[in-house]
C-alpha cells in the first residue's frame, strides 16, 4: 500500500485545522467573523458554505438565525454538530455534506444571506465562478453574500510583505497541523461581474485578507 | 524538446516524490474531441497529469483533471483525498456537461477505495468505468472497448518504480543530513551523503531478496531493519579486515548513523512498495471477510482490486478469492461492493463495516479501526 506516511502528513484532521488556522491568523479570526456577521438579524435564513468546524455559521446561529452549513468534509462537519449541540443551538443548526457543485440543489430565492468564511481560496476557478452562480440564485432579492477570505495583495510591495509573513507561517503550520491556506485572484471583481453590488470592503494592512459585504441585486445581469 | 521537458519534470518531481505537487485542476483537450469522445478523470497531482497526458496522445478525447490536493491517485483516493464531492464537482462545475452527450467518464482504478460510483451518479447522473492501473494501458484499454485483462489490473513494483522509490526517500534525507553535517561535522558530509544514496538503492533494488519476510504479521520492520543493519554492519567489517583498521570512534559513528537512516527508510518499507500492506496502521491485523450469502456476483470488486485477489464465479453467482494472501487492504473492494457482502474482521471477530471504510479513509492513526463497530 501506497506510504501511510504520506497520509499521516496529509490526513486531514478537524482538530488539527482549527489550531492551524489559529496560528495562521494570530487568533484575529474570532474578531473577523464577528464583524462579518454583524448584519444577519434574527429568524433570517442563512447558508455557510465550507462551513468547517462551524467557527463561522454557530455565530450566525447564536444571533437567532435559521442556518444551513455544507461543507464536504464529513469530520470536520462531525465536530460542527458536536459544537452546535454543546451550545444548545442544535433547533437552529442544519448541517449538510455536500459541496459547492451542489449548490444547484437548493431552492431558488430561499436565503437572506450566504456566508463563506476561507473556502473560496480553496476552490477553483471552475467552482468559484459555479458557486457565484447559484449564490445568486438562491440568494432572495437584497440578500448578501458575506466573505472572508484570502486574497493576493495586488501592490507589489505588499506582495513582498505577504510572502515575507506567510512563507514562514505556513512552513510552521503545515509542519505543526497540515493545513494552509491559497489567496484567491480577482474576488471582488467576480463577484461584481456575477451582478452583485459590493457594498463594503475590508482589508487587513497588508491587503491580504479581505472582508467582503456584497447586496443581490436581482434585476441586473439577469 | 518536448521530450526533454518530460525527462527534467521526471527527475524534478521525483526527487521531490514525498511532498503533494498540485497543478491546475478542470478540462483539457487532446486532439479534435466531439461530442461523443470519451471522457477521462485523473488527479491534480502534477506528474500523474504529464504522464496521462503522454498516453492519449494521438487520440481525440477529454482529460478532467479533479482536485486531489497535489496528491497521486491511490494516495488520494485511499487518504479521503481523491473523493466523491471531487470528481463531481469538477463533473459539474468544469463545463464537461455541454461538450458531450454521452455521461460516463473513464476513471483510473486505483481511485477505487476513494470514489463511490453509486454516489457520484446520485448527485452527478454521470456513471464511471474503472480504467487501468496506469496510464499507459489506456490505449489497449480503449483498443479493447474498455474490457480489462488481469495484466491491466494489477499494480507492480519493476525495477524502475524501486528506483523512483529509493530517490523520493534518498533526496529529502540527503538534504537533511547535508544541512546537519555542513553545521556540525563538516568532515562527514560527503560520505554520509554517499551512504544515504547507495544504502537507499540497496534497500529497494535488493527487494525481491528480502520481501518475504514483510508478510510477517507482527514486528516485520523490525526484522527488516535489523537484517539492512546486519547487511550493513558485516559490510562495515569486512572492510575494517581488509584495512586492518579498527577504529572504535568509526565503527560508532557509522554504527549509530546507519541505524537511524535504516529506521528511517525502513519504518514503513512495506508501505512504500504498492505490493504489500504498510505495517503502521491498525488495519493491518484485519482481513477482507467475503459474504457468500450477500454475494450477487458483481464483480465490482474484481474490477478494482489492484491485486488481482478475486474471482467471479458467474456461474454460481458468486465471487471467490483465491489470492487472498495478496491483499494490501486499500479497502477498494469493501467501498465498491453494492451489496455490502464484504467487510474488514480480525482474529478476535472485530469488523469494520463498509459503511465505516466509505466515511474513514486510511491514515497512521487507524482510525478506521477507532471507528469500529
Amino acid at each position: 500500500m501506497s506510504s501511510v506516511i504520506l497520509m499521516k502528513v496529509l490526513e486531514s484532521s478537524p482538530k488539527r485545522y482549527d489550531r492551524g488556522m489559529k496560528i495562521l491568523f494570530f487568533g484575529n479570526l474570532d474578531q473577523i467573523y464577528d464583524r462579518l456577521i454583524s448584519d444577519i438579524q434574527k429568524g433570517q435564513k442563512v447558508l455557510d458554505i465550507g462551513c468547517g468546524t462551524g467557527a463561522l455559521i454557530l455565530k450566525a446561529a447564536q444571533r437567532g438565525a435559521q442556518v444551513k452549513g455544507i461543507d464536504i468534509n464529513a469530520q470536520m462537519l462531525e465536530v460542527a454538530k458536536e459544537k452546535a449541540e454543546q451550545w444548545g443551538l442544535e433547533q437552529m443548526t442544519e448541517f449538510q455534506e455536500k459541496g459547492v457543485s451542489e449548490l444547484d440543489k437548493e431552492e431558488e430565492a430561499s436565503y437572506d444571506a450566504v456566508t463563506s468564511g476561507l473556502c473560496f481560496s480553496e476552490l477553483s476557478e471552475d467552482e468559484i465562478r459555479y458557486a457565484l452562480r447559484h449564490i445568486k440564485r438562491i440568494l432572495k432579492k437584497d440578500g448578501l453574500l458575506l466573505i472572508a477570505d484570502e486574497v493576493r495583495p495586488q501592490n507589489i510591495l505588499r506582495k513582498i510583505i505577504h510572502w515575507l509573513i506567510k512563507i514562514p507561517l505556513w512552513i510552521v503550520t503545515y509542519i505543526g497541523t497540515q493545513t494552509s491556506t491559497r489567496a484567491v485572484r480577482n474576488l471582488p471583481d467576480k463577484i461584481k461581474q456575477t451582478g452583485f453590488l459590493i457594498e463594503r470592503m475590508r482589508f487587513n494592512s497588508i491587503r491580504d485578507f479581505m472582508e467582503l459585504k456584497a447586496r443581490n441585486r436581482k434585476d441586473k445581469a439577469e | 524538446m518536448r521530450i526533454v521537458k518530460y525527462i527534467l519534470v521526471s527527475i524534478f518531481e521525483t526527487l521531490l516524490r514525498f511532498f503533494p505537487m498540485p497543478c491546475k485542476t478542470g478540462l483539457r483537450e487532446f486532439g479534435n474531441p466531439g461530442p461523443d469522445s470519451p471522457v477521462f478523470l485523473t488527479c491534480n497531482y502534477h506528474l500523474t497529469v504529464e504522464r496521462v497526458k503522454r498516453a492519449l496522445k494521438g487520440m481525440d478525447c477529454y482529460l478532467l483533471v479533479a482536485n486531489s490536493r497535489g496528491i497521486n491517485v491511490w494516495c488520494g483516493a485511499a487518504g479521503g483525498h481523491l473523493n466523491n464531492h471531487r470528481v463531481v464537482s469538477v463533473l459539474k462545475t468544469s463545463g464537461i456537461e455541454e461538450r458531450v452527450n454521452h455521461r460516463s467518464v473513464i476513471l483510473p482504478q486505483l481511485a477505487g477505495p476513494g470514489v463511490e460510483p453509486r454516489a457520484v451518479r446520485k448527485k452527478a447522473g454521470w456513471s464511471i468505468i474503472w480504467g487501468p492501473v496506469y496510464a499507459k494501458d489506456i490505449p489497449a484499454f480503449m483498443e479493447k472497448k474498455g474490457e480489462k485483462n488481469q495484466e491491466m489490473r494489477g499494480v507492480k513494483f519493476p525495477p524502475l518504480q524501486r528506483i523512483e522509490m529509493a530517490v523520493m526517500w534518498a533526496f529529502p534525507l540527503s538534504v537533511t543530513a547535508g544541512l546537519l553535517t555542513s553545521l556540525f561535522w563538516p568532515r562527514m558530509n560527503l560520505s554520509l551523503n554517499v551512504f544515504i544514496w547507495v544504502f537507499s538503492f540497496f534497500v529497494f533494488l535488493a527487494f525481491p531478496l528480502y520481501s518475504k519476510w514483510l508478510l510477517w504479521r507482527k514486528f516485520e520492520f523490525l526484522r527488516v531493519s535489523a537484517f539492512l543493519w546486519g547487511t550493513f554492519l558485516v559490510g562495515l567489517l569486512v572492510y575494517s579486515v581488509l584495512l586492518h583498521s579498527f577504529d572504535g570512534k568509526f565503527w560508532l559513528w557509522w554504527g549509530v548513523v546507519s541505524l537511524l537512516v535504516i529506521c528511517l527508510l525502513s519504518v514503513d518499507l512495506a508501505g512504500s512498495t504498492p505490493v504489500y500492506k504498510s505495517g503502521l496502521h491498525e488495519d493491518r491485523f484485519f482481513k477482507v471477510v467475503l459474504d457468500k450469502n450477500k454475494c450477487r456476483a458483481a464483480g465490482c470488486c474484481e474490477q478494482v482490486c489492484p491485486r488481482n485477489c478475486f474471482e467471479v464465479d458467474r456461474s454460481h453467482h458468486t465471487a471467490r478469492m483465491p489470492r487472498a494472501s495478496q491483499c494490501v487492504q486499500c479497502g477498494a473492494c469493501i467501498v465498491q461492493c453494492p451489496f455490502d457482502a464484504l467487510w474488514f474482521e480480525n482474529q478476535k471477530g472485530e469488523k469494520i463495516s463498509p459503511e465505516t471504510i466509505r466515511k474513514f479513509k486510511l491514515n497512521l492513526m487507524g482510525q478506521r479501526a477507532l471507528g469500529m463497530d
